[in-house]
């Protein structure tokens, strides 16, 4: 709020300070109309329809006709024999992309900040971004393609790791590491644009006085560049584990198959199948505020830990 | 001062000559070597299998470095010439357009109102937006009402929702509340209402901001198939580009390319190489495009890392 309008609320009550408002900036009111009615259809109706969470809900009876049933479609979910199945591969798939690839971005960004032939260091960062922009659809084609009984990483693995031949996408064992390698190669130049932008941001005056004091590289690394970009990862972090439930259900409908469920099944997935496919809505909306809930409660925490322990924080 | 830091200087290229710097610096660059070629690799390989004699490329596996047997555009023919794919192009254009005109228009709105100092409305509104950020009804919820509206099967479904969202909005009224006061406080004097200093004055002076959405805006939609998926499936002629792609890739469906009376075999060739050919003709664009609007990612992907 740089520009703040003294005069306006300067000692005005609330109701003459409307009043003034709405004639002063009546162009202003009407134009806010649109977003208001936006905003209210497309994100806050929907949080109303929550509703159906607790109705066995019917399309034609609509929502004030369906019967109420209390929080039966959420013990429904919880009494589900594959409940603690979806959870974990929701929590796992997270946590090894966090546990894996996040680091990999920081660690990217910084070997690229150690490259000093300049336009050989934009060639490689133009190129490595160019896996963020082939399309989730074409991804997960390449994937099938070379996870294929003949395909060309099924007969790496086998030369490498002697495993039987097979088509990869069709055995649980590996679900998470094809999804974990393939987000990697999508995700770590892009995800690491953050990163080099923070790199760079940090002081070349308290390099040069500590490479004077004799610090190596290693140690202005680690006591210099890290903390100047501690902030940046910490935001990042916050986000990341504000959106540990929120695994993707796009890439995962693409790859999965009914034989891999037991590790490729996640709550995402869960609601599509079930609300889309099977015409479930009260349960899979009860499944879905489930995650929403234990979504915001996550992004709210870790955001409170973040303020907590490095004063950055999202809101 | 002065000599102690040219001695230490000195000193400091010492250390960076050490053998232990240049073998890192060695495998650095092999690293960022071995790196792009990864990149790159699985996108070479479906160009030089769309060009190839779809017998040899059956026969073969592995990488396919150059085109196999005679380089062929039979594919290509038959993909360009084909309907599903026209069409699917076309619509992905109606919505990448649309998106990138009207979504980018409600997010400046949006943006801008927010930014005004002096509307009382300013500070509840963007509470408002900030909180869809936070928490949203779902996946089904958002469905029944989209149904609810009438939209299924129709275009609106990919037009109407989810064109704006709060992370654009807050990114564009941040940029507007950085800019400095005096520039429309002058139009003020002159007597220009809201709209006239929003679009004569503002927006001009913040032009890399709006390129920053309207990037994330086409580039999300034409890689999108997941709503479409959902709020069209019945409508095949309205689907775009992606969702073709899903059925001919993912699910293996090629019945839309291939309607000749072929035998078997020769369709099972021709269906292969039409895959590597959709591939390319529904990547290459975005591959085209994405390194002349680096620029602006970068930028915006940094302003979302500093402000969240």
């Amino acid at each position: 709020m740089g520009r703040k309008n003294p005069r306006l609320y300067n000692g005005r009550p609330f109701k003459a300070a409307l009043k003034r408002d709405l004639k002063m900036n009546k162009m202003l009111w009407l134009l806010a109309i649109p977003i208001i009615v936006y905003f209210f259809i497309f994100n806050y109706v929907p949080m109303f329809g929550l509703v159906m969470a607790f109705e066995d809900y019917k399309p034609i009876k609509g929502i004030l006709g369906s019967q109420w049933v209390g929080l039966q479609n959420f013990k429904d979910f919880f009494m589900n024999p594959t409940f603690w199945q979806i959870l974990r591969n929701t929590l796992m798939i997270s946590l090894l992309d966090l546990v894996f690839a996040f680091p990999l971005g920081i660690v990217f960004a910084l070997l690229l900040n150690e490259m000093h032939a300049i336009k050989f260091k934009k060639v490689v960062q133009t190129i490595s971004y160019m896996p963020y922009f082939v399309s989730m659809v074409v991804m997960c084609g390449l994937i099938i393609e070379f996870c294929a009984t003949n395909g060309i990483i099924t007969d790496l693995c086998v030369k490498l790791f002697h495993i039987e031949r097979q088509n990869l996408l069709m055995n649980p064992k590996y679900f998470w590491a094809i999804n974990l390698i393939s987000g990697i190669w999508q995700g770590l130049g892009y995800g690491s644009i953050v990163f080099v932008a923070a790199i760079t941001n940090a002081s070349g005056e308290l390099h040069e006085a500590a490479a004077i004091d004799g610090a190596n590289r290693l140690q202005r690394v680690w006591h210099i560049t890290m903390p100047a970009i501690i902030p940046t990862i910490s935001m990042m972090l916050i986000l990341k584990c504000g959106m540990i439930m929120n695994v993707g259900s796009d890439k995962i409908l693409l790859l999965y198959n009914p034989s891999v469920y037991e590790t490729a099944d996640v709550i995402a997935t869960h609601v599509n199948r079930l609300g889309v496919e099977m015409a479930k809505y009260g349960y899979s909306t009860a499944v879905g505020l489930f995650n929403s809930v234990v979504g915001t409660i996550l992004l709210l925490v870790s955001n409170w830990i973040s303020g907590k322990m490095t004063e950055s924080q999202l809101f | 001062m002065g000599k102690h830091f040219f001695i230490k200087q000195q000193s400091g290229m010492v250390e960076k000559n050490s053998i232990s710097r240049i073998v890192f610096c060695i495998l650095n660059y092999a690293f960022f070597i071995l790196f792009s070629i990864l990149c790159v690799l699985p996108i070479w390989h479906v160009v030089m299998a769309s060009f190839s004699d779809p017998r040899v490329l059956m026969g073969t596996s592995g990488l396919v470095l150059k085109p196999l047997g005679e380089a062929t555009l039979e594919g290509y023919k038959l993909v360009i010439g084909n309907m599903a794919v026209l069409k699917g192009y076309l619509n992905t254009f109606i919505y990448v357009i649309w998106v990138a005109l009207a979504g980018t228009a409600l997010t400046t709105l949006a943006g801008f109102l927010i930014s005004r100092a002096d509307f009382m409305l300013a500070k509840p509104l963007s509470l408002f937006i900030l909180f869809t950020m936070m928490f949203s009804g779902g996946l089904i919820p958002s469905y029944m009402v989209i149904r609810q509206i009438g939209m299924i099967n129709t275009r609106w479904a990919l037009m109407i929702p989810g064109i704006t969202n709060a992370f654009y909005i807050m990114m564009i009224s941040g940029s507007l509340k950085s800019l400095p006061s005096s520039y429309e406080e002058s139009a003020k004097l002159d007597g220009a209402g809201p709209v006239t200093i929003m679009v004569r004055i503002l927006l001009p002076l913040i032009k890399a901001n709006l390129a920053v959405v309207v990037m994330f805006n086409v580039i999300g939609m034409w890689n999108s198939w997941y709503p479409a998926s959902i709020y069209l499936p019945r409508a095949r002629e309205l689907w775009p580009l992606q969702l073709v792609m899903r059925e001919m890739l993912i699910e293996n469906d090629m019945k839309s390319v291939i309607t000749s009376s072929d035998t078997k075999n020769a369709v099972d060739f021709v269906a292969n190489l039409c895959k590597y050919c959709v591939t390319v003709v529904g990547t290459l664009p975005i591959l085209c495009a994405y390194p002349f609007a680096q620029r602006y990612f970068v930028a915006g992907v940094q302003m979302g890392g500093v402000k969240g």
